[in-house]
């Protein structure tokens, strides 16, 4: 008779001990006190809600899944993961329209990356900042990402599409609502640098946003939808000759790898293994020999580091960390894990504000000390938080690198 | 109203304090007598407090026992109307596993119908909507008006209203000897186990309402009463898994039902037959445990990876039929012994046998003789009264009522006091602050419970509050408490005692199912109070008083 | 990603045997599935509390030679142990952390309770005792934060009063602390020590107890300052004129945090790399010799070491799995000496010795661990996931940590011949 082998339910919460360590790391408790702090509002909230429903409490909304408190918790019990979803389960807010625009970003940039200079100038002015912050309820002092004219897909297939069939070997990509509306020059970093070390890149058919700001704004049906689709047309991607799907966004990444399954119940266990930020891939490949990288000699530039919280839970910032220490002119330091405060759409609302920025102090502050020529990180929500906050640019580690490199030498050596 | 003697003499004396002891001091006070209540523990701490906590609808007896189902069925009813904060209508399933034979369905049915209980046959998959965790291989269901019920809070909440009415309550005293004027018994010796000290009190009738104990009661009154302790263990959950009282379709068993209880579920029980000398100090074996596990994950298969917080196990008061001197006719159903008539010994009864469910009908006979023999002839009313904590708002219109932030803890005392719950201070953030983080006890619960509940130690405190009765079993709150005890109680070497007792009485819980998850809990409990508050480097606590025999 | 040594445990014992590695020029890296124990510290590190019998070892050193020989002090040997004692307080000031004590001797501090327990070396804010009945004043104030639950200051000032101090209790409301309480469960040390770490809080706090002040010669105050600031402890210190004495409070504790912090931050300063939130899930084997290790974040890139350490901890960190029939070691399937009876895993009685706490990975005299009955060559275990010892019982947790976390760097180093290990005890 083999009894309790494992004490693991469905839902992993009976695992916490008790032993307080998740609330030591939550960002927002300090900040706000109206949060519960991350033992409260997981595990031990969720035995109350097993109970009866109506403990459940909608200051979790004040969660900013950044799962510091999954990263810290010496039992493996998935905190994050359990507020979210007693979230969805629970809550009986909708989302507003503010909520329902901020977490829709497929759809309104593309919308908007039709009329990007109106849609930029008007969101930068003042009469319209006026009516987001007392309508809306978005922060009048957020600067909304600018949205770029033409969308990454339409520079790719237009400019790269045809050169990448001459490459033998290739690489899915899976680009993100970022890169494709706003920052399409982190998308053309990335082709540069899979072709300079023999791979073509093949953009997932058709994909939709990964939904990270659907679910955090509880629109369910939504991101089932994204998340069945995506995980349909990466499986497609990964079919066709086992390609891997590689993302320059660490936040995508642990949406399509963890949240999936363990917020939306969407089975992505064929593909999971296959879908990999752009740094973890090529370093493998560096490591293993298979792919060289040459840099350029002229080269210079003092960059500090900042890993995602997204980052931090998948464990992969050494990837991103150890591919810029092969940059002989790059004096590269790395800054303390902390939190930028943003958390995606949520430092963008108004009721946020204060204690978004309250949380990214610690950050804003120690990079004000080292002073670098550019801040590095592989989130772009990071990215706008801390050009909001601070007087420095911030470049993702593959922009860094494709700068970096010798591009005929990388090519040549990997020829 | 007549208030509590001070000279010491009573209408009726009532030995012990579970719910049969706490419900017929309720229903004596409310007819207008004088009534002193004697406790030798707290209230609630014998089989009263040790069993699944099953609101029965009877069905569990409809087969074999038509009395007891009958009895089930009406005070089920009564009590779903006088204790609503003390009950949950969960509703009950009984299912046939492929193992078990369909046909029993059939007849089980029918006896349920001819008790007068509700029983509807379920379509397996209906059922299995009902209750997600029920056994998917199911090929029968019936469902049925079970439910659950916190005998703790019943047996407070009949002790609050008996002292509104005048009661006089005793606990920590235990009765040591009988005071006899010839054939009659007119008073009893109490020993103060707090104190230390002896006094006499002097009653016109002395209700035995101890339980499997009342044997030992009946012996120092000069009589016998034949008891064969029957010895049930339990497992509790660390969450509910089921929300819907699961039973087996077939004739009672080991580990047959899975009951939600407020934040846990508890699967049980064995029966096993125990000297009466150890029925002091129970304690689950391995092998229970094992039987536990095996049977109740036929109920609920997710049973076999949900961690256990504890293991407990309870006495249950079986007497032989009074005709039967050689104890082989076992009654379950009510004892009720006027012990002038069948021993000649005057002013004393015996209220046994029974069970949680019929505590107020075993309560409503007793006092029903007691009034007889006093030639009282105020009518029973306790069917009808709702008691403290259910006359006004049930916990569910008070919860919906809360909006504030933070109103969790608000929520959950209502839980726990009903509409008593207004009496808790929650005006500022110092009140709602949490001492019990599992339960979400606030400290101002904790303070009422220390100030207007009868509260002697932690243990006591726990029975009221739920304080220590969530999965970390009292490693983050015990300290707390014990602070607060302290201030109470003014008595600080006394409260640092008590936490000791407090976290070996947890243990003795854990220890029969120290594996997994509980071992963890355990060796990080042992990390901060044995290693940080240096609790292990005292005298041997061997040397101490056993932890008490309590859940 | 190729290290000369990868430390399975980034607690008390896998830092301190990273820190020496990587100091002596090694590159290595520690996978730590989750925050160590050292966030429940009692602020200080125990070496030996009490011996079999009870007693409490004045000497250190010298009872050394009378522990069995399956405990890890004896497998070190007592010379070597001696040696290593020494070296402690020099080897965290290089880390950043002061210890206070004599490192051959033990001392005693005050719990929670108020009561003076036996132990070896403290965080820099607990001065220590050289007698268990020591008075610690003549007149203390014993200082509590208004609704801090974690710190009973009746319990102290009456063990306090039974040794002849007389003590004035009183809890002070400061405005930034107010808000905090808002929550009604977060009102815990850390969180009011983050609070504190800001000078103007501080500042406030001072000045409310120093008006308190009625010329007691002795201040108490709970562990709940300087979190992540290091002005805090000395503006503290130096702020009043009475003595300032700090105790442990509930979890979590902010001296251990704090020293977790530090002493990671000098294992990376000295270029270890330190994966925090992942687990080592498996190992791959030839023979005697571990090849590589996977972990749940890496997936397929496996990672590989020359050496591999042990530092995984015991039940609470998961370096040890009891299920109801038995005991293992989850990454590497070691052999566990362990009682087969489940009967024989407890004492009824909580605050008896419990056998389970010594249960743990068996190994060689050089802490290389047993597979199936044979050593394995390029794996040591250190710390907790040890047997020969009931840490709790003997109060020997933070010794054994770090003695064999020394121990192990310098049989990887090859600083010590490993045939000769724990032959100075013959």
């Amino acid at each position: 008779m083999k009894l309790q082998e494992q004490n693991i339910s469905k839902n992993n919460f009976e695992q916490c001990i008790k032993c307080t360590v998740c609330t030591v790391y939550c960002p927002v408790v300090p900040v706000n006190p109206l949060y519960p702090g991350p033992k409260q509002a997981g595990p031990d909230g969720e035995r109350l809600r097993l109970k009866k429903g109506e403990f459940f409490d909608e200051a979790l909304k004040y969660c900013l899944n950044c799962k510091r408190c999954e990263v810290a918790c010496p039992s493996g019990v998935k905190i994050g993961d359990i507020i979210q979803s007693a979230r969805l389960k629970y809550s009986r807010h909708s989302p507003s329209l503010r909520d329902t625009i901020l977490a829709s970003t497929d759809f309104v940039g593309s919308a908007a990356t039709i009329a990007a200079p109106i849609v930029n100038a008007a969101v930068a002015m003042k009469p319209a900042k006026a009516i987001m912050d007392g309508v809306l309820k978005i922060d009048h002092r957020r600067t909304f990402p600018k949205y770029s004219s033409g969308t990454f897909e339409r520079w790719f297939r237009k400019e790269a599409a045809a050169a990448q069939e001459k490459f033998d070997r290739h690489v899915g990509y899976f680009h993100g609502c970022y890169v494709n509306y706003n920052f399409p020059d982190l998308g053309k970093d990335f082709v540069k640098l899979m072709n300079a070390v023999g791979y073509g890149v093949r953009l997932v058919d058709k994909e939709k946003c990964c939904g990270v700001a659907l679910i955090s704004n509880k629109m369910t049906g939504a991101a089932l939808r994204h998340a069945r689709h995506n995980v349909d047309v990466i499986g497609k991607t990964v079919a066709d000759a086992g390609n891997p799907v590689l993302l320059t966004s660490s936040t995508c990444t642990l949406t399509i790898r963890d949240e999936y399954p363990h917020l939306l119940g969407v089975d992505n266990s064929g593909i999971r293994d296959n879908v990999l930020l752009a740094t973890k891939f090529l370093y493998t490949l560096v490591d293993s020999g298979k792919v060289k990288l040459v840099f350029r000699k002229d080269f210079s530039m003092k960059a500090a580091y900042h890993a995602p919280c997204h980052m931090e839970k998948l464990g992969w910032g050494i990837f991103s960390i150890s591919l810029m220490k092969m940059i002989p002119g790059l004096q590269l330091e790395i800054l303390d894990s902390n939190c930028c405060g943003i958390a995606g759409t949520y430092g963008f609302k108004k009721e946020n504000y204060e204690v978004s920025q309250a949380i990214g102090e610690p950050l804003f502050r120690q990079i004000g000390e080292i002073n670098p020529d550019v801040v590095a990180t592989d989130c772009e929500t990071c990215k706008w938080q801390i050009e909001m906050s601070t007087p420095y640019k911030v470049m993702n580690p593959v922009s860094i690198l494709a700068s970096a490199i010798d591009v005929e030498a990388t090519r040549a050596a990997n020829g | 109203m007549k208030t509590a003697s001070s000279d010491g003499i009573y209408d009726v004396i009532i030995i012990g304090g579970g719910a049969t002891g706490a419900g017929t001091a309720r229903d004596c006070a409310l007819r207008g007598l004088k009534v002193l209540l004697i406790e030798r523990h707290d209230i609630a701490t014998g089989a009263t407090g040790r069993n699944h906590g099953l609101l029965h609808s009877g069905a569990r007896y409809a087969v074999t026992d038509t009395e007891s189902a009958r009895e089930c069925i009406s005070e089920n009813m009564i009590l779903k109307k006088i204790a609503r904060h003390c009950v949950e209508r969960t509703d009950g399933l009984f299912l046939t596993l492929p193992e078990d034979d369909l046909g029993y369905q059939d007849k089980f049915v029918q006896a349920c119908r001819a008790s007068g209980i509700e029983a509807e046959i379920l379509d397996p998959e209906e059922a299995l909507r009902m209750e997600p965790s029920a056994n998917p291989d199911i090929i029968g269901a019936v469902k049925v008006p079970d439910g659950s019920v916190d005998p703790f809070r019943l047996t407070s909440a009949n002790v609050i209203d008996a002292k509104l009415h005048g009661a006089q309550i005793l606990v920590y005293n235990e009765v040591t000897d009988f005071i006899f004027d010839k054939d009659r018994i007119v008073g009893v010796k109490v020993l103060d186990h707090v104190t230390g000290e002896k006094s006499c009190r002097y009653g016109d009738v002395i209700v035995n309402a101890a339980g499997i104990w009342g044997a030992g009661i009946a012996e120092k009154a000069g009589t016998k009463i034949n008891m064969f302790p029957a010895k049930g263990s339990l497992l509790i959950f660390g969450h509910r898994v089921n929300n819907v009282v699961l039973n087996r379709c077939r004739k009672p068993a080991n580990a047959d039902i899975l009951v939600p209880g407020d934040t846990i579920c508890v699967i049980g029980t064995t029966s096993d037959r125990v000297p009466y000398d150890q029925i002091d100090d129970m304690r689950v074996t391995p092998e229970e445990v094992d039987i536990l596990l095996s049977e109740g994950q036929k109920l609920a298969p997710c049973l076999a990876s949900t961690r256990i917080i504890r293991a407990y196990a309870g006495v249950r008061p079986l007497v032989a039929v009074d005709d039967d001197p050689s104890g082989r006719n076992i009654s379950r159903g009510i004892v009720l012994l006027d012990h002038e008539t069948r021993d000649g010994i005057k002013g004393f009864i015996s209220i046994t046998g029974g069970k949680l469910m019929t505590y107020r009908l075993m309560a409503e006979l007793a006092t029903d003789l007691v009034c007889k023999k006093l030639g009282v002839t105020a009518k029973c009313v306790t069917a009808e009264v709702p008691l403290p904590g259910s006359k006004n708002e049930s916990p569910e219109e008070i919860s919906d009522k809360l909006s504030s932030v933070y109103a969790n803890p608000m929520r959950a005392s209502a839980g726990r006091h009903g509409d008593m719950a207004s009496s808790i201070s929650h005006g500022n953030e110092y009140d709602l602050s949490l001492v019990c983080e599992c339960e979400d006890v606030s400290l101002g619960e904790v303070e009422y419970a220390l100030e207007n509940l009868d509260v002697n130690n932690l243990v006591d405190l726990r029975r009221r509050t739920r304080v220590g009765m969530g999965t970390c079993q009292g490693e983050l709150c015990a300290c707390r408490a014990a602070g607060l005890l302290a201030n109470t109680k003014k008595c600080v070497a006394d409260a640092k005692a008590d936490l000791r007792r407090f976290m070996n009485e947890r243990w003795k819980g854990m220890y029969p199912v120290s594996w997994g998850e509980t071992l963890r809990e355990n060796e990080y409990t042992l990390w901060v109070y044995a290693g940080v508050c240096g609790m292990n480097g005292h005298a041997s606590s061997k040397t101490e008083k056993e932890a008490e025999n309590e859940i | 990603m190729r290290y000369d040594t990868i430390i399975i445990g980034g607690g008390l014992s896998g830092l301190v045997c990273g820190i020496r590695l990587q100091k002596a020029g090694q590159k290595c890296c520690i996978v730590s599935s989750g925050q160590s124990a050292l966030h429940f510290s009692s602020g200080c590190f125990d070496f030996l509390d009490r011996l079999e019998d009870g007693t409490v070892p004045g000497n250190l050193a010298e009872c050394l030679v009378s522990l069995p020989e399956s405990h890890p002090y004896s497998k070190i040997g007592a010379e070597t142990a001696k040696k290593y004692m020494g070296e402690v307080p020099e080897f965290f000031a290089g880390c950043g952390v002061r210890l206070c004590g004599n490192p051959y001797r033990n001392s005693y501090r005050m719990t929670p309770m108020g009561d003076m327990c036996p132990t070896w070396l403290s965080l820099e804010d607990f001065p220590l005792a050289g007698e268990p009945d020591a008075k610690v004043a003549d007149r203390a104030l014993v200082v509590n934060i208004f609704g801090y639950l974690d710190f009973n200051t009746a319990f102290v000032a009456d063990a306090l009063e039974r040794n002849g101090t007389v003590c004035r209790v009183i809890s002070v409301r400061i405005d930034e602390m107010e808000r905090l309480r808002m929550n009604p469960s977060e009102m815990r040390a850390t969180n009011i020590a983050r609070v504190m770490d800001r000078p103007e809080v501080c500042g406030k706090f001072i000045a409310a107890v120093s008006e308190e002040l009625r010329g007691e010669d002795t201040i108490i105050l709970p562990a709940v300052f300087g979190l992540a600031s290091d002005e805090v402890l000395p503006k503290i210190r130096s702020s009043f004129s009475a003595d300032v004495r700090f105790v442990a409070t509930m979890p979590p504790s902010v001296p251990g945090i704090r020293t977790q912090m530090k002493l990671r931050k000098a294992f990376e300063h000295a270029g270890g790399v330190y994966l925090l939130g992942d687990t080592v899930n498996g190992a791959e084997m030839s023979g005697d010799k571990v090849l590589s290790i996977s972990t749940s974040n890496f997936g397929d890139y496996r990672l590989h070491a020359d050496n591999y350490v042990l530092a995984s901890g015991s039940f609470f960190s998961k370096g040890l799995v009891a299920v109801p029939d038995k005991i293992y070691e989850p990454v590497f399937g070691l052999d566990v000496d362990y009682a087969g009876d489940r009967k024989e895993w407890y004492d009824t009685d909580l605050f008896s010795p419990q056998n389970y706490i010594s249960f743990g990975v068996a190994t060689s005299r050089d802490f290389r661990p047993f597979k199936d009955g044979k050593p394995v060559s390029n794996l040591y275990a250190v710390g907790s996931v040890l047997s020969g010892t009931n840490a709790l019982n003997e109060g020997s947790g933070a010794g054994t940590a770090i003695l064999t976390a020394f121990r192990t760097a310098d049989l990887i180093l090859g600083r010590v011949d490993s045939s000769k290990a724990g032959q100075s005890l013959k």
